[in-house]
């Protein structure tokens, strides 16, 4: 039998091995996050499982009992669920064990891995995934300590280093673009669509920077008209955001949406009621919101994710010696957790318990 | 006047255009700043210089100095640093000073190493008649004009260039948005437009009363000119060409402007009458 320690690890996909265009095809929606992660817990050979999924990166985190025989399995189960090729998959991947597994969620934790260096909204999002599986009774004792250690270490390191400080932010990015654009922002009228979190944000930057009319259309008429009164702007329908397209000189898009919501023919059709004046589309939808063959159009400037980030990371240079320090403070958690765990794997007690739980717990129960 | 002739002070001025420029381009490689205050330092210093020449050229000829290649570019240069000395604190374009005192030391220095731009001519080359010297002085000023819009038509293509492949240089963040450089090209097209319909009307006074001493080259390339000037402004009108192909038609049509001064001055030079009487100026010609 293989001991726990040897069986802990990471697969996945994040902005480091695939670009946009790969990495939407892999992106799990919320229901499907929690499909997965309960079809491979059901695995004989998976002890505990957890799955993130963000706009950046789809990481499932687990405990089996025979590592090598289970990593064909996870890559076929997300391959079955998304429908994409395996070859791709393969390609565009990634897999840690133990230590380097260690290692790999306390830099995510910490921001270091994140497309934003340093951001801190990851750490929510793991949070959040973490919470999700212990409340679906996926992690036991070995991923609930990995987990609780790697956000106390990510807290550790980014209050000892600052790696935060100096940190441009995607709505920092998008309002210098649109000042380049339009130079003074504030008679820009911005239409937001979808009510997502990066979408918000990046709308209040536009609105600290003095734009005055912001717009909201989302599926969900009362999430938009909520966003639009925190806003002081107007909710529009979702059905008819494209016919209103041509008074906007900012879409802000960030919906849930598997297919594009703002097509290249009703960009093209709002163009010629304004053919001389620019538009600035910001997709930050995972998948992508906005057709990418907009982009062609004449003054028509459209930055997705990866774009705004790469201007964002442009100073890291600079912040260079912070991220070194935080990756060795982090590399220093990693180690110590990794000897805890040896140390409990040591005592047959625990290592039973850990591999028992939660999966015999949950048998145990419905018997 | 201080001792200068006025060849010296055309190069002097020459030379200042082009370590501003240079300096400005330094400090931008390498402390990452505009150095707008370079710039406008060697516009100021060359601009002093260029109307000093100007006037100590104007002088020996007892007329506004545009009489072959190298005056009429040295008359353009200073007419656009005029003009950038007027618009410029307006608009508030950033970088406007930078490209300016390039396109001045691209000119000043090209007239000045390039042999056989500043010859002889007959002093008396506007015949004493105020109607053409008008024509004259107006023409040039709206090519500075012209050319001013060249340079806003330049910077919106880097920009626009620059935000559409993302690339996020340091020259790009500097220069201003396109939107405010696409509606100063707009008011620049007019004003230019304007300028020249008027050198050309005042033109064809001295051209219905002197048919033979009016080029038919010279008549046709300026009307031209202006014809491509014209239609892009119609064109804009009826939203056939805006921004970035405005500013291409702007940037093309200037880069010919420019070109054709001098089969221009050359078909204006062999038309002219008593080839002898040169009243020469105090500058070496050849």
């Amino acid at each position: 039998m293989s001991t726990t320690l040897q069986s802990l690890f990471v697969f996945g996909s994040s902005h480091r091995e695939a670009p946009l265009a790969i990495r939407e095809r892999f992106a799990l929606g919320p229901e499907e996050t929690l499909q997965l992660q309960a079809q491979l817990f059901e695995l004989p050979d998976i002890k505990e499982c957890l799955v993130v999924s963000t706009c950046n990166r789809i990481e499932i985190y687990g405990l089996a009992q025979n590592a090598s025989n289970i990593e064909t399995s996870v890559r076929e189960n997300l391959c079955a669920l998304r429908g994409v090729e395996r070859e791709l998959l393969d390609a565009h991947s990634f897999w840690h064990s133990n230590l380097e597994a260690l290692q790999h969620v306390l830099e995510v934790c910490g921001g270091l891995e994140s497309q934003i260096v340093g951001e801190t909204e990851i750490l929510g999002q793991m949070k959040q995934a973490y919470a999700r599986a212990q409340a679906a009774n996926c992690i036991g004792s070995v991923l609930n300590r990995v987990f609780e250690k790697s956000f106390q270490a990510a807290k550790a390191a980014r209050n000892q280093t600052g790696i935060t400080a100096g940190q441009v932010s995607i709505g920092n990015v998008a309002v210098e673009l649109a000042s380049r654009i339009f130079g003074q922002i504030s008679t820009s009228r911005v239409l937001l669509l979808g009510s997502g979190e990066v979408a918000e944000k990046t709308a209040k930057a536009l609105k600290s920077k003095g734009v005055a009319d912001i717009s909201v259309s989302s599926r969900n008429f009362e999430n938009a008209h909520q966003l639009a009164h925190n806003f002081e702007g107007a909710a529009i329908e979702f059905s008819d955001f494209q016919q209103q397209l041509a008074h906007f000189d900012i879409v802000v898009s960030s919906t849930a949406a598997t297919e594009p919501v703002l097509t290249r023919t009703s960009l093209e059709r709002a163009r010629k009621k304004r053919p001389d004046q620019p538009c600035f589309l910001i997709d930050l939808g995972m998948p992508r919101d906005i057709e990418p063959s907009v982009e062609d159009l004449d003054e028509v400037y459209l930055y997705n994710l990866d774009d705004l980030s790469k201007i964002a990371n442009e100073n890291l240079e600079q912040r260079k010696t912070k991220i070194e320090a935080a990756r060795v403070i982090l590399k220093r958690h990693a180690w110590n957790l990794w000897l805890q765990l040896r140390r409990r794997e040591l005592q047959p007690k625990r290592v039973e318990a850990a591999l028992q739980s939660p999966k015999s717990n949950a048998v145990a129960n419905q018997a | 006047m201080l001792g200068l002739s006025d060849t010296l002070a055309f190069s002097l001025a020459a030379i200042c255009y082009s370590v501003g420029f240079l300096l400005a381009s330094l400090r931008l490689r390498f402390k990452q700043s505009d150095g707008a205050w370079i710039s406008y330092a060697g516009l100021i210093a060359g601009f002093s210089l260029q109307t000093l020449a100007l006037n100590l050229r104007g002088a020996a000829i007892q007329a506004c100095p545009l009489g072959n290649l190298f005056e009429i570019t040295q008359f353009i240069v200073w007419s656009l640093i005029l003009i950038f000395f007027i618009i410029g604190p307006i608009f508030r374009l950033r970088w406007l000073s930078y490209f300016t005192i390039a396109l001045a030391a691209m000119l000043t220095l090209l007239v000045s190493l390039v042999p056989g731009t500043d010859t002889a001519y007959q002093s008396s080359v506007f015949g004493g008649n105020p109607w053409i010297e008008l024509h004259a002085t107006l023409a040039m000023f709206s090519y500075a004009v012209f050319a001013i819009l060249a340079l806003t038509s330049l910077m919106f293509l880097l920009q626009q260039r620059s935000l559409k492949k993302k690339h996020h240089s340091r020259l790009s963040q500097y220069l201003p948005s396109i939107q405010q450089l696409d509606t100063m090209a707009r008011r620049l097209l007019l004003t230019g437009f304007c300028v020249l319909t008027a050198a050309l009307a005042f033109g064809a006074v001295f051209w219905i009363q002197n048919l033979q001493l009016v080029p038919i080259f010279k008549l046709l390339v300026t009307c031209l000119i202006w014809v491509g000037y014209g239609s892009i402004i119609v064109l804009r009108w009826q939203h056939k060409i805006v921004t970035r192909r405005h500013a291409m038609a702007c940037l093309i049509l200037f880069c010919g402007a420019l070109a054709s001064l001098w089969p221009v001055q050359s078909a204006r030079s062999s038309t002219e009458l008593q080839p002898a009487a040169v009243n020469a100026p105090t500058s070496d010609r050849d």
